[in-house]
């Protein structure tokens, strides 16, 4: 059966309309698809982050310790009627050669029986499985940093500065291994037999264990660890590290779901805002038709008839879009959520949208636009049929009796055609305001991304300004501070070193230690004790004082210390078992603190004695002549091997600049995001604004005929169009700039929270408002260029004729 | 149940606005009977209220005061809604300026009152629609845009589509305003073609020449009836030269919804 007569008419005004339809139907499809890829990646990454980590079986807690272990601890570890599962591991700091001459820090993890993993399971990928004798897989994610590939030999040093030569095996999966970008360490794992033929002992000095009940319960974990943690001290070795992940939850699973959170706020505004650009279109366009809804009501047309017909064109305006944004979102979620797994080191085995996303868009392309154009049909066909064939022919939108048009009406001293343009802008307000809003609301999401930008990047100065040395190196024991300065002070481009005392503890009354927003995960404290005159750190204070020489019992934290400490805070005393030893201090400052990790300070000759190291220092921080990536690593490489020269076990060393670049990355990652959403919505105010300014030069088609008819050239009716929309693009950077002080804010604080464990200061960007203002400028030219070239086709002739 | 009683009767009608002078009385005391087939032409100068009082004939708009009658409906006490449905089936309107439905073939816009009051089933809308266009002299014209009609043709279009539900009651007003004297002309013959086959049509114009033509002449001035000349039962006099074929469906010309009819 053909189509009935009236939605013939709807569907022959979507096409005649091509523009207008296109415009709106490709705001709608920005929207759905910007909420269709954060829901969609959203509900990948749980469900693959899900499979993925049930299928290693992920430790309930992992405890190291500072002095290794036999199987019979891990045994009568095991035997506790709390655990389910106990794991001992060994794991061994080496230095890898990716170039000669270069190393890289890599973790490498000797497991008793590759074949016969119960805990944190490591997967192969390609291959040797398991790895061979002299042989070594490394975590898949690090392959960029160790630079070989599979089957090279690669050249390593280990603790006791001895060199071997390994066979790069293959590569393995680890769930828990984050890509090296995101901590610097590559992760490697080995037998028992390699682990010998290194040199090391075949004991452990890590216990991954799994509790028997209520495995997602986290106090309960806690319960059993703690009786855990009495066994192994009873045993005679000191915790150094304790870690409890959020049961069930990936480690960065807070983080992942801060930035979908946000991502989804922005898609959700992104679709609010193409649902202005369908109120301002719907209500132009029954302003336009309103005689013909009254020759429709004269004809025996029922109001939700007419309303009806409007649904429907708008309805279809969702059909069309979900045609664009469905096939493109699938697209767009295949993409993000691979940049995503790439980012948390995950596998996705299954990137299919589930329907549940599909039928989320599908929702919101048919109900966001026919919520927004609600008003406008209603209010459109309200109009009695009198009043509708009254009006007919009469031109819409009044200037002159508001009162903001008394005030544009006293603008004196510009052209007329300026000044036309700057009434012609206010004589839709309705729609002004919505086309304000929208290109207001991407401006200011703009500019707060620059802030956040800038707020973080100022952060990260401020925290690394902390670190005032340039190589730092950490020893696997303590040496003599007197040894460790001479063999440094030995290597030429060193100016000074200083040996601190270094390791870890934890709150008496908690088994964690400090909690972390960043990190699901409970972490130990970590204790650094420079000499209080020491220039080579220069902590960000926020409260109280920093530590003077004479401090003994005295301590400086970071917030994260204070984070599950409630009303804890400057003079505060606070209770830390450390290395076996309980002791109590007085919190005499607070700092920001670096990362997601609570440090405490103390200082150090008090430090050392307490802890019977008096004199001797596991932390070496070193100050360079130069501060060049390139000469600060030629340095680097001297103080190794001045190092291992003088038989100092050397674990770890961190160049400063390196330190800055993985925390930098995290940052720029997160905005790359932060600018890809805000493009859409620059889109999609772009686009409003086009629809805007079409709309204007369609309903003035009369006015343009006239003002042709007066005369008026090509040029000056471009000029009138084209001021009106930079006039309204200019109006909205100025609104943005108002709106972005307490979206910047906002942004900042949850950001702050999500990836530093603290809110951060706000910085503003004049960067980002002035860039603003130059695209809003461009977008708004742009936006108003085609349809005022519509206009200067205006032919007087057609305007006689214009319906 | 209504023989003994007009077809259109209004009773102590008068329609005010509300303006920034006050109120204005745009009729007064409107009484007025019209009998089923009547062919009645209201006339008058600029502004005597005309065109209001055949919207309050053809239901597009309420008396302030008054009752207004058609067949068995209190015209008066409709809702809008109500209106727009009994409009769809009981009255045919057409307009000064034609008002077709740009987008739709003068075919489409036949179809559409149809389509919205669903009177007939949906297969015979099309040869129904043919057969109207065909009697407007319009066969031909069936698959074009009305831009792509002449005035006249599309005034026809417009009577076409007025009778699409077979209304026992035409209006127009001004139907000829905009035609040149001799489309006029054919156009007005369909309206007397109309009433010979049992309509009732009521037209406001300000040709005199056309008007005379009417059984009845209705003149008003300043809201008021002046003059009332003719009355039921006159045979059309002077009907123009025959432009269109009888209308078929004229049979069921006087059939109200409800049964109700002339007398
Ligand atoms: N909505 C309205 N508000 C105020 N006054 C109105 C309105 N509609 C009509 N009028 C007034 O009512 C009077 C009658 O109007 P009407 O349209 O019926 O005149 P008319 O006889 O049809 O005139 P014309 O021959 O010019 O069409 C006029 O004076 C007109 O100004
Ligand atoms: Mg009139």
């Amino acid at each position: 059966m053909p189509l009935p007569p009236r939605w013939r008419k709807v569907w022959r005004d979507l096409w005649l309309h091509r523009s207008r339809t296109v415009l709106v139907v490709v705001s709608i499809a920005v929207g759905v698809f910007a909420v269709g890829v954060v829901a969609g990646t959203r509900q990948i990454l749980a469900r693959e982050l899900e499979a993925s980590f049930a299928s290693i079986n992920p430790a309930s807690a992992t405890l190291q310790t500072l002095a290794p272990f036999g199987s019979d601890l891990v045994r009568s570890v095991a035997a506790m009627p709390a655990v389910a599962e106990a794991e001992g591991r060994r794991t061994v700091y080496v230095r890898l050669e990716t170039a000669p001459g270069v190393w890289t820090n890599v973790q490498l993890i000797a497991i008793p029986d590759f074949r016969a993993i119960t805990l944190d399971r490591v997967l192969p990928v390609t291959g040797a499985w398991p790895p061979p004798e002299r042989g070594v897989l490394i975590e898949r994610s690090a392959i960029g940093l160790v630079q070989h590939a599979v089957g090279d030999d690669v050249v390593i040093k280990t603790p006791s500065g001895r060199r071997k030569t390994m066979r790069l095996a293959g590569l393995a999966f680890d769930a828990y291994a984050l890509p090296y970008t995101l901590d610097g360490v590559a992760f490697g794992y080995i037998t028992y037999d390699t682990l010998a033929w290194l040199g090391e002992p075949r004991d452990y000095n890590e216990l991954h264990l799994t509790v028997a009940e209520n495995r997602h319960d986290r106090d309960h974990i806690t319960d059993v660890v703690e009786q855990v943690r009495d066994k192994v001290e009873r045993d005679g070795r000191a915790i150094f590290f304790m870690t409890i992940p959020e049961p069930g939850k990936h480690p960065l699973d807070s983080t992942i779901q801060g930035m979908l959170l946000l991502l989804g706020v922005m898609g959700a505004l992104a679709l609010g805002l193409s649902g202005f650009l369908v109120t301002n279109t719907v209500a132009a366009l029954l302003a336009q038709e309103t005689w013909q809804i009254g020759v429709m009501k004269a004809i025996g047309a029922q109001r939700q008839q007419i309303a009806g017909m409007y649904a429907g064109m708008v309805a279809a305006y969702g059909a069309l879009a979900l045609v664009v944004a469905v096939p493109t979102g699938i697209l767009g979620t295949r993409a993000f959520t691979q940049l995503m797994a790439g980012y948390l080191n995950l596998t996705v085995s299954d990137a299919r949208v589930p329907p549940a996303v599909l039928a989320l868009q599908v929702g919101i392309a048919l109900v966001v636009p026919l919520v927004a154009a609600a008003v406008p049909i209603v209010a459109g066909t309200r109009i009695s049929v009198r009043e509708a064939i009254a009006a007919y022919g009469l031109g819409t939108g009044r200037f002159g009796t508001h009162r903001l048009d008394r005030w544009v009406e006293r603008v004196r001293g510009l052209s007329r055609p300026t000044l036309l343009s700057l009434r012609n802008t206010f004589r839709r307000k309705a729609r002004l305001t919505l086309t304000l809003a929208t290109l207001t609301m991407a401006g200011a999401m703009f500019i707060a991304t620059f802030s956040v930008n800038a707020s973080l990047t100022r952060t990260l100065d401020g925290m690394l300004e902390l670190w005032q040395w340039d190589i730092a190196a950490q020893f696997s024991q303590s040496y003599r501070v007197e040894r460790l300065r001479n063999a440094a002070l030995s290597v030429p481009g060193v100016v000074a070193a200083e040996g601190w005392s270094y390791t870890t503890a934890r709150h008496t009354s908690a088994t964690g230690g400090g909690g972390s927003s960043l990190l699901s995960f409970s972490v130990p404290l970590i204790v650094f004790a420079p000499p209080a005159e020491s220039r080579l750190i220069k902590p960000p204070l926020i409260r109280g004082r920093w530590l003077v020489p004479q401090d003994e019992q005295a301590i400086v934290v970071t917030t994260g210390v204070l984070d599950d400490q409630a009303g804890l805070d400057v003079g505060g005393r606070l209770a830390l078992r450390i290395g076996g030893r309980d002791t109590t201090w007085t919190v005499v400052g607070v700092t920001q603190g670096i990362g997601p990790m609570p440090f405490v300070y103390a200082n150090y000759p008090y430090f050392s004695a307490l802890v019977r190291e008096a004199g001797r220092a596991q932390w070496l921080a070193v100050v360079t002549d130069r501060h060049d990536p390139e000469a600060l690593g030629g340095i680097a490489e001297q103080l190794e091997a001045e190092l291992e020269q003088a038989g100092l076990r050397v674990g770890l060393i961190a160049e400063i600049h390196q330190e800055r670049a993985e925390v930098a990355a995290i940052f720029e990652g997160i905005l790359a995001l932060l600018l890809v959403m805000v493009g859409l919505l620059a889109v999609v105010g772009g686009l409003g604004l086009a629809g805007t300014m079409s709309l204007n030069v369609i309903e003035r088609t009369r006015e343009i005929g006239v003002m042709r008819a007066i005369g008026a050239s090509d040029l000056a009716l471009l000029r009138i169009f084209v001021t009106e929309g930079m006039l309204i693009g200019f109006l909205s950077w100025a609104l943005a700039l108002v709106v972005s002080v307490p979206l910047s804010i906002a942004i900042t604080r949850a950001l702050g929270g999500a990836l530093l464990g603290s809110a951060l200061k706000t910085v503003f960007s004049p960067v980002g408002a002035a860039a603003w203002l130059g695209i809003v400028l461009v977008v708004a030219a742009l936006a108003s260029v085609l349809p005022a070239r519509s206009a200067t086709r205006v032919s007087v002739r057609s305007v006689l004729a214009y319906e | 149940m209504l023989y003994g009683m007009a077809f259109i009767r209004i009773q102590d009608v008068g329609k005010s606005f509300e303006t920034a002078a006050g109120k204005f009385f745009a009729l007064r005391d409107v009484c007025l009977s019209i009998e089923g087939g009547e062919f009645v032409a209201i006339v008058g100068k600029s502004g005597s209220g005309k065109s209001t009082l055949l919207n309050l004939v053809a239901g597009i708009d309420r008396p302030t005061q008054g009752t207004v009658d058609v067949g068995t409906t209190a015209v008066h006490r409709l809702t809008e809604n109500q209106l727009a449905a009994w409009r769809g089936k009981n009255v045919g309107v057409v307009f000064q300026f034609f008002q077709l439905m740009p987008t739709l073939t003068a075919i489409e816009n036949v179809m559409l009152p149809m389509d919205f009051r669903g009177v007939w089933p949906p297969r015979e809308r099309l040869d129904r629609a043919r057969r109207l266009l065909a009697d407007v002299a319009l066969g031909d014209q069936a698959a074009k845009l009305p831009a792509e009609l002449s005035g006249g043709e599309q005034q026809r279009v417009a009577i076409a589509r007025a009778l699409a539900n077979d209304p026992p009651l035409i209006v127009a007003d001004e139907p000829t305003g905009n035609l040149d004297s001799r489309t006029a002309d054919a156009v007005f013959a369909l309206f007397t073609d109309l009433v010979r086959h049992g309509k009732t049509i009521v037209f406001v114009t300000h040709d005199r020449d056309l008007a005379s033509r009417a059984s009845r002449l209705i003149t008003l001035s300043d809201g008021r009836i002046v003059d009332d000349t003719g009355g039921a039962g006159r045979v059309p006099v002077g009907a123009g030269p025959p432009a269109a074929v009888p209308v078929p469906s004229a049979a069921a010309a006087a059939r109200v919804d409800d049964g109700g009819g002339p007398p």
